[in-house]
C-alpha cells in the first residue's frame, strides 16, 4: 500500500500544474514540422519584402524607418493568419474527430490538456511572428541605421495580442467543428474573405458613421496604423477617382470609394482583448459540454 | 472476503431519449478478471467511458477504493488517474514515435522519471515492440497499435487496468497474444476488467462474466455457474478415430437409448433437433444432457465402458463459448420477454 506521501506527491502532480508543462513540451515536439516550415516561409518573406525587393532597379526605398517598417508589416497579417489557423485549428477537434481524446482525457484533467496545448502552439505561432520582426528590424537597422523606431516594439506588441484574438477565434472554431481540415478551411474563409467582404458592404452602406470594430480583420489593420507618425487622422478616407465611357454603370463619371484605415489605439486594443475574452469562454463552454 | 475495488452503483447514462446503460450494478473484487460481454451498441463502451469520466452519468456512481481505502465516488477523486489504466476503443495515437508517446503518458501519469526508460524498455520488450521504439506510430499495423494501446494503459503500472475491445481487428495469433498479456496482467495481481462481445476470448480469460444487453447487466458470475441457469448444458465428446459411416447409424441408436436418463429431452429446436449429433468436423459427439453434475459423470461412464468396443474417448468437457452463447441467448431472450411484459 502506498504511504500518504506518495499520495501526496500523485495528488500534488495532478492539481499542480505539471501535466500543463509536460503537455506543452510534447506540443512543441508534435508540432515542430509545421514550426520549421512556417518559420522558413517568415524568414523567406522578411527577407524578400525587407532586402530582395530593395535590389529591384526603380524600386524607391520608403523614405522613414517607420514607412519600410509599415510596408514590410503588410504581410503580418496573412502570416499571423495562416498560421493561426494552421497551428491551433486542432487544438479541440482533433482529440475528438482523430479520438485521440480516449487515449489523453483519462490521464490529464481536459482543460489542462488544451491548456498545454494552446501555450505550445502559441509560443511557436510567437517565435515566428518574432522571427519576422526581428529580421525586418535587422534590414531596417541595414538601410537606416539605429535606433530602431519604437513605433516597431509597439506594433509588434499588437501583433502578439491580435495573434492571441485569432488564435481565440480558431480554439473556438476547434471547439464545435467537427474535423481538424472544415477547421482550417472556415476560419480561413472567415478571415480571410469574409470579415474583407463584411467591412466593404458595410462601408458602402454606413460610409464614415459605422466603424467595422466587429471585424478582426479591421482591427489588425492595428499593427501598421500604429506605426504611422503622426497617427492618422481622420481614420476615415474616401478615395475618388473618375472613369470615362466604360464601366459597370454606362457613360463613367466620378467614383468615391471610402475606407476605414485603423481603429484607435485604445479602442483596438480594448475590442482585441474583449474579443479574447469572449471567444476564450464560448470555447470553454462548447467544450466542456462536448462528448466524445 | 475478498475486497471491492470498483463498484458500479445504479449507473444510467442517457443520449437524448436513448438509455444506453440502465441501472447498471456491478462491483469488481481485487485481483479479479471481469469480463463485460455483450453485441455491438449493447452499452460496454458507454459504461467504460463512464469510469474512465469522460462521460458523466446522468445519475447512479461509480465507488473506487482509494489509498484510504474507502470506497469513495470517482466524480471526487482524482487519484483514478494513477489508479486504472485505459484502452477505450481502438486506440488512435498522435503522429509521434512509440517512445515519445509513451514518455509522455508516463509523465502525465506521474511514473517515477528515474524508472521511466526501463519501464518503456520492459513494456515495449514484452510486447515485442523493441525494435519500433522510435518509430512514428503511423507506420504501425493495425495489430501494433493495439499493443501500443494496452501499453500505454499499463505504463503507470495501475491496480485497474480496464480494456476495451482490446482484440477487435486482430487476427487469430495476435489475439491469443493479447490474451497471453491478460494472463500475465492477472499473474502480477491486477484487477482487469475486459468489454467485449468477442465471447470466446472474454471466456478463456475472465474470472466472471457480466452480460450485458440494452444496457442493463442480464447475469453476471463465472462461466460455470452461468452455466447452471442454461435449460440444457452441451458437451464435446472427442473420439480417437473417426466412426466408420455403416457404423454411425447403429451406434448413435445405442447411444440415445442408454443416455436417454440423461439426455436434455426438452431441448430447444433452435440449439438443436436431437440430443446427440456425431459431428464430424470435431471428429465426435455433441451430447445435449440435462445440466446436472451427476448426469455429466454417468454420461463419462457410459461412454468408457459400454462403449469400449465402439470407439475410444480422447476428450470430454463442456465448450465454454458454445455455452456462454447459449447462456448469453436464453438471459436475452427472458430478458426480452420480461420486457415485453410476457412470460
Amino acid at each position: 500500500m502506498e504511504g500518504d506521501e506518495e499520495m501526496a506527491r500523485k495528488n500534488g502532480n495532478f492539481i499542480g500544474i505539471k501535466p500543463i508543462f509536460y503537455t506543452l513540451g510534447f506540443e512543441l515536439k508534435k508540432q515542430r514540422k509545421k514550426f520549421y516550415f512556417f518559420l522558413f516561409i517568415a524568414i523567406l518573406v522578411a527577407i524578400l519584402v525587407g532586402y530582395i525587393l530593395q535590389l529591384i532597379p526603380g524600386f524607391l526605398l520608403s523614405v522613414t524607418q517607420a514607412e519600410f517598417y509599415e510596408n514590410g508589416l503588410q504581410f503580418i497579417s496573412f502570416l499571423t493568419l495562416f498560421a493561426a489557423c494552421l497551428f491551433f485549428s486542432g487544438i479541440i477537434c482533433s482529440e475528438f474527430d482523430k479520438k485521440t481524446g480516449f487515449i489523453v482525457f483519462p490521464k490529464i484533467n481536459k482543460y489542462k490538456l488544451i491548456l498545454g496545448k494552446y501555450l505550445g502552439n502559441l509560443i511557436l505561432v510567437v517565435i515566428i511572428v518574432t522571427a519576422f520582426y526581428l529580421m525586418l528590424a535587422l534590414f531596417g537597422f541595414y538601410y537606416y541605421g539605429g535606433p530602431i523606431n519604437i513605433r516597431l516594439f509597439y506594433s509588434y506588441a499588437v501583433a502578439l495580442l491580435y495573434v492571441i484574438a485569432l488564435s481565440s477565434f480558431v480554439t473556438f472554431f476547434s471547439s464545435f467543428m467537427r474535423s481538424v481540415n472544415l477547421t482550417i478551411i472556415s476560419t480561413l474563409i472567415i478571415l480571410l474573405i469574409g470579415f474583407n467582404i463584411a467591412d466593404q458592404i458595410v462601408t458602402l452602406v454606413f460610409g464614415d458613421t459605422f466603424e467595422p470594430l466587429y471585424s478582426l480583420a479591421y482591427l489588425g489593420s492595428l499593427i501598421t496604423g500604429i506605426l504611422q507618425s503622426p497617427f492618422p487622422d481622420p481614420r476615415y478616407v474616401e478615395f475618388s477617382f473618375s472613369g470615362s465611357g466604360m464601366g459597370p454603370f454606362g457613360g463613367g463619371g466620378e467614383f468615391t470609394f471610402g475606407q476605414w484605415i485603423t481603429p484607435t489605439i485604445t479602442m483596438g486594443l480594448l475590442l482585441l482583448v474583449v474579443n479574447i475574452v469572449f471567444f476564450f469562454l464560448l470555447a470553454a463552454l462548447k467544450f466542456k459540454r462536448r462528448q466524445l | 472476503m475478498t475486497e471491492v475495488i470498483l463498484k458500479l452503483e445504479n449507473l444510467t447514462k442517457k443520449f437524448g431519449n436513448f438509455t444506453a446503460v440502465n441501472t447498471i450494478n456491478l462491483e469488481v473484487c481485487r485481483g479479479e478478471t471481469i469480463g463485460l460481454v455483450g453485441p455491438n451498441g449493447a452499452g460496454k463502451t458507454t459504461t467504460i467511458k463512464m469510469i474512465a469520466k469522460i462521460l458523466r452519468p446522468n445519475s447512479g456512481r461509480i465507488l473506487i477504493r482509494t489509498n484510504h481505502n474507502e470506497l469513495e465516488d470517482l466524480q471526487h477523486v482524482s487519484t483514478t488517474i494513477f489508479q486504472i489504466g485505459f484502452l477505450i476503443d481502438i486506440p488512435n495515437f498522435y503522429n509521434m514515435t512509440a517512445y515519445q508517446l509513451l514518455k509522455y503518458f508516463a509523465k502525465l501519469q506521474n511514473y517515477p522519471k528515474d524508472k521511466l526508460e526501463e519501464r518503456i524498455d520492459e513494456l515495449l520488450a514484452l510486447f515485442k515492440l523493441s525494435d519500433w521504439k522510435h518509430e512514428n506510430v503511423k507506420t504501425f499495423s493495425k495489430g501494433m497499435t493495439q499493443k501500443l494501446g494496452i501499453i500505454q494503459a499499463i505504463i503507470h503500472d495501475p491496480e485497474i487496468i480496464i480494456l476495451d475491445e482490446p482484440q477487435t481487428g486482430l487476427d487469430p495469433l495476435a489475439r491469443v497474444e493479447i490474451r497471453k498479456y491478460i494472463r500475465e496482467l492477472q499473474s502480477l495481481g491486477k484487477t482487469v476488467f475486459v468489454a467485449s462481445h468477442m465471447l470466446y476470448e472474454i471466456s478463456e480469460v475472465c474470472d466472471k462474466i457480466a452480460l450485458i444487453n440494452f444496457g442493463e447487466i442480464i447475469g453476471f458470475d463465472t462461466v460455470e455457474k452461468l452455466a447452471l441457469t442454461l435449460k440444457s448444458s452441451e458437451l464435446d465428446c472427442e473420439l480417437l478415430e473417426p466412426l466408420r459411416p455403416d457404423k454411425l447409424e447403429p451406434i448413435l441408436n445405442r447411444l440415445t437409448d442408454t443416455l436417454e436418463p440423461y439426455l436434455d429431452q426438452n431441448l430447444d429446436p433452435n440449439i438443436s433437433k436431437i440430443p446427440i449429433k456425431y459431428r464430424p468436423e470435431l471428429q465426435g459427439f455433441q451430447i445435449f444432457y440435462d445440466g446436472n453434475i451427476e448426469s455429466k459423470g454417468e454420461i463419462l461412464k457410459i461412454l468408457v465402458k459400454e462403449f469400449e468396443s465402439d470407439f475410444t474417448v480422447t476428450s470430454f468437457a463442456q465448450p465454454k463459448t458454445s455455452q456462454l452463447e447459449r447462456v448469453y441467448a436464453e438471459m436475452v431472450e427472458n430478458n426480452e420477454t420480461k420486457t415485453n411484459g410476457g412470460g
